[in-house]
């Protein structure tokens, strides 16, 4: 029998909320974190609206523990806010961390700190320290960040897939704990917004200037958000041992890429049903015991319809309540797998489906609609959370209850 | 004042350039669709010929939607250049 792997406690930062708490709270008072740009700077600030978690970088080093100017850029900030709230709700001790590995996911690492100095560097007569920049360019200098704060030594690893970078984060953790590597792993992303994250989106003509609206037929494109979450994994044994209740337990997991196009998905949702079909099968479950899915669900045109039709394709006829959680937090990139990740354990800790906002028409090609309003005393034993990416990446997670 | 006609084959020549299409089109049939299996070229090569129209003709285009029909052959860029084109 395969070894069983738990989450025994995560943390949360996002536009709709600064820790675990507040984003629950956002999230039964439908509370989004959409609105104008105030501290990215941009020349689209005036008509590019994202979810922006309004706290300046020296507020951030103030909640992170960390004093202002000791060269953390954003998205380590970020993470290293979430990452130490999940090492508090889960009591891990010093020592615990000595001997737990850790897998963070990226897309931006420090390039909206490079964007910054650009000009700069490249103006010889200036004479700036480059390699000093150049560093938080790559992905993993954020992650060797906060293994130094926590003090992991043990194992360290950076994921880049695109938007289904977290979620193969977790999975990868998740893989080590059952091949025996480690017993505990802390696995989520993190990434701040920047300019070539919000330039990129706008050249494909993916941002929606409006309130983002997922799986609607008048959908026209996402909203970008910052942000970072953190699970932390422990095997049975652990838990055994430490005689802690676990949260929830990731039942199975699937990553694949669908090699259909750079920046689309497939049409007919080749990647993302076949994630999520053995996600399914590694847990041992039937498309029927899904209760709820927390769908990608970005809010442009090409996702909403290929994960919609993958949905139809895996479930006929009875597909189960769904929405997408992105018109809160916007899509926060490599963190989105594990912010939704954290979005679906509070889900099945106090029996709530959160509502798709936004959602009015169906898309004319398919018979599916979100669940719209907010579902309370909803038992979820199996749910489903998908993350796909450009370049083809698909992933999908499946949470149980304990 | 610039003819439709000399507009269509001034497009023409900077869409063959802009997509490095020169060994595989010497012409290009206004009437064909130019994105998709007849030409293997996608919708990042699209974003090469927003980015053309921008800074030639000074026209923004920001809606996919919008995008796939000015983009959809020769003739319908043309027309919309001529329509809406700043400089």
């Amino acid at each position: 029998m395969n070894p069983r792997v738990f989450i025994t406690g995560y943390g949360v930062i996002t536009a709709i909320g600064k820790d675990g708490p507040e984003n629950l709270a956002s999230l039964l008072d439908q509370r989004c974190g959409f609105g104008k740009l105030d501290i990215l700077e941009t020349v689209h600030r005036d008509t590019l609206p994202a979810c922006e978690i309004k706290l300046h970088d020296h507020e951030l080093c103030n909640l992170a523990g960390v004093s202002d100017g000791a060269g953390f850029t954003r998205t380590a900030l970020l993470g290293l806010i979430a990452v130490r709230e999940a090492v508090r709700s889960s009591a891990l001790s010093p020592e615990d961390l000595r001997h737990a590995g850790m897998i963070s996911a990226t897309t931006t690492g420090g390039i909206r700190e490079f964007e910054r100095r650009f000009r700069d560097v490249q103006d010889l007569a200036k004479n700036v320290a480059f390699p000093a920049y150049l560093d938080t360019a790559d992905p993993g200098e954020h992650t060797e960040r906060l293994a130094d704060v926590l003090g992991i030594r043990n194992y360290i690893g950076t994921i880049s897939t695109a938007c289904s970078s977290s979620a193969n984060a977790i999975l990868t953790g998740a893989r080590l704990i059952r091949h025996g590597v480690f017993e505990r792993v802390i696995c989520g992303g993190t990434d701040a917004l920047s300019r070539m994250t919000l330039n990129g989106f706008h050249s494909l003509l993916i941002l929606d200037k409006d309130h983002c609206r997922p799986f609607d037929e008048n959908r026209r494109g996402l909203n970008l958000g910052e942000g970072a979450a953190y699970l932390v994994l422990e095997s049975e044994a652990s838990l055994a041992r430490s005689g802690k209740n676990a949260v929830a337990e990731l039942r199975g997991y699937a990553n694949l890429n669908e090699a259909f196009h750079q920046t689309a998905p497939s049409p007919e949702g080749t990647g993302a049903l076949r994630a999520m079909r053995e996600a399914l099968q590694r847990g041992g479950l039937t498309p029927e015991a899904v209760d709820y899915i927390n769908a990608h669900g970005t809010g442009t045109e090409n996702n909403d319809l290929s994960e919609g039709t993958a949905l139809q394709s895996l479930f006929g006829e009875r597909v189960p309540p769904f929405s997408s959680t992105k018109p809160y937090t916007g899509h926060v990139m490599a963190a989105a797998g594990s912010v939704e990740a954290v979005f679906c354990l509070m889900a099945i800790e106090n029996g709530l489906i959160f509502p798709n906002i936004n959602f009015r028409e169906p898309m004319k090609e398919l018979g599916i609609r979100p669940v719209t309003e907010l579902k309370r005393g909803v038992s979820l034993t199996h749910i489903l959370s998908n993350s796909f990416g450009f370049g083809g990446g698909t992933a999908s997670l499946l949470f149980s209850k304990c | 004042m610039q003819t439709i006609e000399e507009l269509t084959d001034q497009l023409k020549a900077q869409i063959i350039e802009c997509l490095h299409l020169e060994e595989v089109y010497e012409d290009l049939d206004v009437d064909m669709p130019l994105f998709g299996e007849e030409t293997g070229l996608d919708s990042i090569d699209a974003l090469e010929v927003v980015v053309l129209l921008e800074k030639n003709y000074g026209i923004k285009i920001e809606d996919a939607k919008v995008a796939r029909k000015i983009l959809y052959n020769v003739r319908t860029i043309a027309e919309h250049v001529e329509a809406n084109r700043a400089k």
